[in-house]
């Protein structure tokens, strides 16, 4: 909210320094964002009269102008067309500053210029050179130079003359306060925080048309739960013109733009005292009558800004005797608007429900000024004070007369709220003891009625502050109006436990930690993604995971729909890596994915917890001692079993992946206490390429919550051996499609019970051994509980593990 | 024969005093001392001599076979000691050559950040509570004191599903929950960190960043509880010398509402370009929760009083680190993570 330093002081007196009462309001709740001087950088640029003007004798479009600018005439050159002979106009002499503008984005300092052989001694200037912001202007003001009232006197300051010598101060406003969106609201809050004295602006109505305006005019409220309160008053013989230049500069300076007499004032009121108005013009309104109802279905309304509005039935709408005249606190209709020909004008000023505002200003796009403070909540004192204070503006413009009284609807008159609470209670809230006496004080200041009552205080709340319903809220504005600072800081009495996090959480912190010690990176993707990754993953039209949560309002298609699978996310954190020059990308993220019970949404999805890696590029930094070559199936499978032994996980299985992206003879799908709970391996090498990675790219997908029992297993000592045991080598040669699961399997089976593990330890191929052959290599460990082992029975187990090998595998000992 | 005894132990002597390696050393050893050496051949030849001469030569024999045994032990430990020597001068490794080692793994700085803040939590007591990131109006609002078309709802922009279902705008619906879980006036201390949506994206907004809300209820909280416990934490995190200010503010959830500020990390509260020249950072919000949230989750505000607060992970992360934008949080861009340890 902006607010015209010079407007508050008209209020209430403020005698400190910019800086010093910006710093207090903000210490006290109303946080100020920023500071404008707005005459900041202008300078020496007075106005001044067009003594005589001619085209200049070389050129098509240059005027040379004299001026009169109070301390002598000069001859200056321009190149607008819209300046005539004795317009008023802002002249910047040799040696002004302009401050930065679309013009100038630097700011300029003038000097004696030449322009086709003539002299120019300084510039005349247009709004957006001394820098007012162009919205805040008639159209007709923004092209050109812009030309002052005839009856400005020549000489002066522009910037007194614009009102340029005013410092606005932006306050950040808290929807709570609403009752501080006005300049009055304002200079009552300044006036309690510096012990100043609040004046009230002067709102004596002069009435002096005739007529009874219970006959004039008729009003009804049928939607009441919509509008507490409707008041009009009814002005004659209108005057249209424009505002006087105090009030066009205190509308500017707060962000308005000035239009014409009547609509200033309703918005020039609005600003000050917090109430939004609307003027109908009187003739235009059928029957001379305002309804305030619900819009109907299918009825249209044209607005103020020439658009159509389709009204609903949750419409605050203003109906004449026909039609639709207008949306009740968003925005009036073009049918009645105040013309120039208009000669009569309702004025209205309402309480309008702020809920049922705010979603029909959201639903159209409009949302204003009045729309803001409707939301926020008005003052349902206020209608009569706004009707009665931009009469009386009207009436001193000379620009109507005043209809006697003012008729509203009003059924329900909302009783002032009174909160009982004792200084003990406010004490205790706010940590610190503060006297009954400064309580008093700060809640009268504040112009809360207090009576004392015992040890209690019944405090009556002024209408205008909606947001103080209880005993908490008087606590707030004695905390804050005291001074937070005064607060000494203290301890809640101790808790003798150390607080705790839950186990899955705990896995996730085990998980982070494996994968960093494994050398991966870890990453943060955005849990919404575009939909197209599942065309990139080929994954079936009628896959599940394409049965995603969509958000209604996306940022963008990248931000689209909830992720129903983590690493298609680390593969374009892994793409943007490798297109960075990365040559080795082991990257890792434990995350939610978002799965639907059903769609649309009717109950909480499922979120599990994932782990994803993936692997691509180098295995390795590149190094004079390591292994720098691609990573491959057996990297990511070692960061699997890793992960697995870190958490106590053991009794899974593997067996080949059937996902449509993934190489079907490199991945795997990993089974864990009957459940599919991951994959992983090599992508297949399209989706690959449509995820713009290397072929051999690896991934890992695993859902982390089946984990979780397994890693609260407490290991359980086992004895280690008395004796000694024996290591023996053996190598087969197999056929090459024997896995090492199965060859593993048959040894541990036929071993005997002295055999204790078996570790392959090398696979061999070549065309000596045969192209179909492979030679696999294990060592067998041998171990007895209670004694040491002879060869004999080492020998016997060998025996038969070659037996089978090579019954069941057709294998063969290899020397 | 003594003479030639003594001969024998002078040519001995002279030649292990030339030799300069093991190998000669061992040759000299089996030539004078070996089976087939000279003072074997005399010892053999001793029973032409006189029965009295005997003991003598033997004794002259033995006493020159001992002392060219020490000799020659001597020489050995000093020849070895020398070829250790020279093995080692030869020995050099480049030690400007990096070593083998597991290569480095990185945590994301927002998970380093998050952990350092719910460890200093925990410390103080305060149990760690997770909630879904896909919630309800109900929780998410409406729980907390913001009910439909409330003007405050505009603070948080809201990513919807439908109508009912929404992003989470805050970690804040899991106070709720947990109030609701619990018996009626249980007293509370919990943190609720988490990740978080909010519908925006410029420079200083991500849509997705990260949360850590606070939540206190007990017998007699107050302000002053909140202010202490807050200055606690602050301190932990940014270092003792860092001063904390309370500044009113407004939270629907919360009555009085406080904002915190931090004096600036960056220039210890002189004035910079972080903190705007105030010498003050606002870092979190927070305040006494009001009277409606306890009510709706069945506390009863008479009996019971509690403070609780929020801040941006991401935020906290920043000043630590020196992060000058928030967009490269979730870049992943592998040059930022690897700076964090």
């Amino acid at each position: 909210m902006l607010a015209s330093l010079e407007w508050l002081k008209q209020y209430v007196d403020i005698d400190i320094p910019t800086d010093e009462l910006v710093d207090k309001i903000t210490r006290a709740g109303l946080e100020v964002e920023t500071v404008t001087n707005l005459g900041a950088g202008i300078s020496g640029v007075l106005t001044g009269r067009v003594t005589e003007i001619y085209r200049h004798p070389d050129s098509d479009h240059l005027w040379v102008c004299m001026m009169d600018y109070g301390q002598g005439i000069v001859q200056i050159l321009t190149g607008a067309q819209n300046v005539h002979q004795n317009d008023i106009v802002p002249v910047a002499t040799v040696g002004a500053v302009l401050p930065p503008s679309g013009h100038n984005p630097e700011g300029l300092k003038l000097k004696k210029a030449k322009m086709r052989g003539l002299d120019s001694f300084g510039m005349l200037c247009s709004a957006d050179e001394l820098g007012i912001d162009a919205k805040l202007l008639l159209p007709e003001e923004r092209n050109g130079i812009y030309i002052l009232p005839p009856d400005t006197p020549i000489g002066l300051d522009v910037r007194e003359v614009l009102g340029l010598n005013d410092t606005v101060i932006d306050i950040d406003l808290t929807s709570n306060r609403a009752d501080c969106f006005s300049i009055i609201g304002l200079a009552r809050e300044i006036a309690c925080i510096t012990g100043g004295k609040l004046k009230m602006p002067e709102m004596q109505v002069a009435e002096k048309a005739g007529g009874n305006l219970q006959e004039l005019a008729k009003i009804k409220i049928e939607a009441r739960d919509l509008c507490p309160r409707f008041a009009v008053r009814m002005l004659k013989n209108i005057k249209i013109g424009p505002s006087p230049d105090w009030m066009k500069k205190r509308l500017r300076a707060c962000g308005m733009r000035p239009i014409s007499n009547v609509v200033d004032v309703t918005n020039y009121v609005m600003l000050e005292l917090g109430q939004p108005m609307h003027a109908y013009d009187y003739d235009k309104v059928e029957g001379h009558t305002l309804i305030v109802r619900r819009g109907a279905e299918g009825e249209k309304l044209v607005t103020l800004d020439e658009k159509e509005r389709d009204l609903t039935n949750d419409m605050i709408t203003i109906g004449d005797a026909k039609r639709a005249v207008g949306l009740g606190g968003v925005m009036g209709g073009l049918d009645t608007e105040v013309t120039d020909k208009t000669a009569n004008v309702l004025l209205e000023a309402a309480s309008f429900n702020g809920a049922s505002i705010r979603r029909t200003s959201r639903s159209l796009g409009l949302r204003s000024e009045a729309s803001g403070r409707f939301e926020r909540g008005v003052d349902t004192v206020l209608p009569h004070n706004a009707l009665n204070r931009a009469a009386y503006l009207l009436e001193q413009m000379g620009a109507c007369e005043t209809v006697q009284g003012i008729v509203e609807d009003y059924p329900d008159a909302v009783d002032a709220k009174v909160i009982t609470v004792t200084p003990a209670e406010i004490s205790g809230r706010i940590g610190m003891e503060i006297s009954g006496e400064e309580m008093v004080r700060i809640l009268r200041a504040l112009q809360f009625q207090v009576e004392e009552k015992g040890k209690a205080l019944v405090i009556t709340v002024p209408s205008w502050r909606g947001d103080v319903a209880e005993a908490a809220d008087i606590s707030e504005e004695i905390a804050r109006i005291h001074g937070l600072d005064h607060i000494e800081s203290h301890y809640p009495a101790l808790s003798m436990a150390e607080g705790k996090q839950s186990v899955l959480e705990d896995v996730r912190d085990k998980i982070q930690d494996y994968m960093v010690a494994a050398g991966l990176d870890e990453v943060m993707t955005y849990s919404f993604v575009n939909e197209n990754i599942f065309d990139k993953l080929q994954l079936a039209k009628d896959d599940v995971r394409r049965k995603t949560i969509a958000l209604m309002n996306p940022i963008t298609d990248d931000f689209k729909v909830m992720r129903t699978m983590l690493f298609p996310s680390l593969l374009n954190s892994a793409g943007y890596n490798l297109a960075r020059q990365a040559d080795r990308v082991g990257i890792f993220e434990v995350a939610r994915t978002y799965l639907p019970k059903d769609l649309p949404l009717k109950d909480f999805p499922v979120e599990p917890m994932i782990l994803s890696v993936v692997l691509s590029g180098n295995c390795n930094d590149v190094s004079w001692c390591n292994r720098c070559s691609n990573v491959d199936f057996y990297d990511i499978k070692g960061i699997v079993e890793g992960l697995f032994e870190h958490l106590g996980v053991t009794d899974y299985t593997l067996d080949y992946c059937q996902e449509k992206f993934m190489h079907p003879g490199k991945s795997c799908v990993i089974t864990f206490k009957d459940k599919v709970i991951g994959y992983f391996g090599e992508l297949h090498p399209t989706v690959s390429q449509n995820f713009d990675l290397p072929e051999d790219s690896y991934i890992l997908e695993l859902v982390v919550e089946p984990l979780v029992n397994a890693t609260m297993q407490i290991p359980q000592y086992e004895h280690m051996p008395k004796f000694p045991g024996m290591q023996r080598d053996i190598s087969v040669l197999v056929p090459e499609n024997v896995s090492n699961a199965e060859l593993d399997g048959v040894i541990r089976k036929y071993g005997g019970e002295l055999l204790q593990d078996v570790v392959c330890f090398d696979v061999f191929k070549s065309e000596k051994i045969g192209a179909d052959k492979k030679s696999i290599a294990f060592k067998l460990y041998y171990q007895a509980a209670d004694r040491t082992l002879t060869d004999a029975e080492v020998d016997e187990s060998m025996k038969n593990i070659v037996a089978k090998v090579a019954e069941e595998y057709q294998g063969k000992l290899r020397d | 024969m003594k003479e030639e005894l003594e001969a024998l132990k002078k040519q001995a002597l002279q030649e292990l005093a030339n030799v300069d390696s093991l190998e000669l050393l061992r040759d000299l050893k089996v030539k004078y001392l070996g089976k087939k050496g000279p003072m074997t051949e005399i010892l053999r030849g001793m029973g032409k001599l006189l029965a009295e001469e005997r003991p003598k030569i033997g004794q002259i024999v033995n006493d020159i076979k001992t002392e060219l045994q020490t000799v020659i032990d001597e020489k050995t430990a000093l020849l070895e000691q020398k070829a250790l020597e020279f093995k080692l001068a030869n020995e050099k490794v480049d030690i400007t050559l990096p070593g083998r080692h597991p290569k480095d793994g990185h945590l994301h700085p927002v998970t380093l950040t998050l952990r350092e803040m719910k460890k200093i939590f925990m410390r103080m007591g305060f149990d760690v509570m997770e909630g879904p990131e896909i919630e309800n109006d109900y929780f998410n609002f409406e729980a907390l004191n913001l009910p439909k078309d409330h003007p405050a709802r505009d603070m948080q922009d809201t990513f919807y599903i439908t109508n009912e279902y929404l992003l989470r705008t805050q970690t804040s619906p899991i106070q709720a929950r947990t109030m609701q879980a619990n018996e009626p006036n249980t007293p509370i201390r919990m943190i609720a960190p988490g990740t978080v949506y909010r519908c925006d994206y410029d420079a200083t907004h991500s849509p997705m960043f990260h949360q850590v809300e606070g939540l206190v209820i007990d017998k007699n909280i107050s302000l002053a509880d909140l202010k202490g416990t807050l200055e606690l934490f602050l301190k932990e995190i940014f270092g003792s010398s860092v001063k904390v200010r309370l500044r009113p503010s407004y939270f629907p959830f919360t009555e009085p509402s406080v904002e915190a500020d931090i004096s600036c990390v960056i220039c210890g509260g002189k004035g910079c370009r972080v903190c705007k020249n105030s010498g003050w950072l606002e870092i979190l919000g927070s305040g006494m929760v009001h009277p409606n949230v306890l009510r709706m989750s069945g506390y009863d505000p008479n009996k019971m009083s509690g403070f609780a607060f929020g801040m941006g992970v991401e935020r906290i992360a920043m000043l630590k680190y020196g992060i000058d934008d928030l967009r490269l949080f979730f870049e992943n861009d592998l040059r930022f993570v690897r700076q964090f340890r």
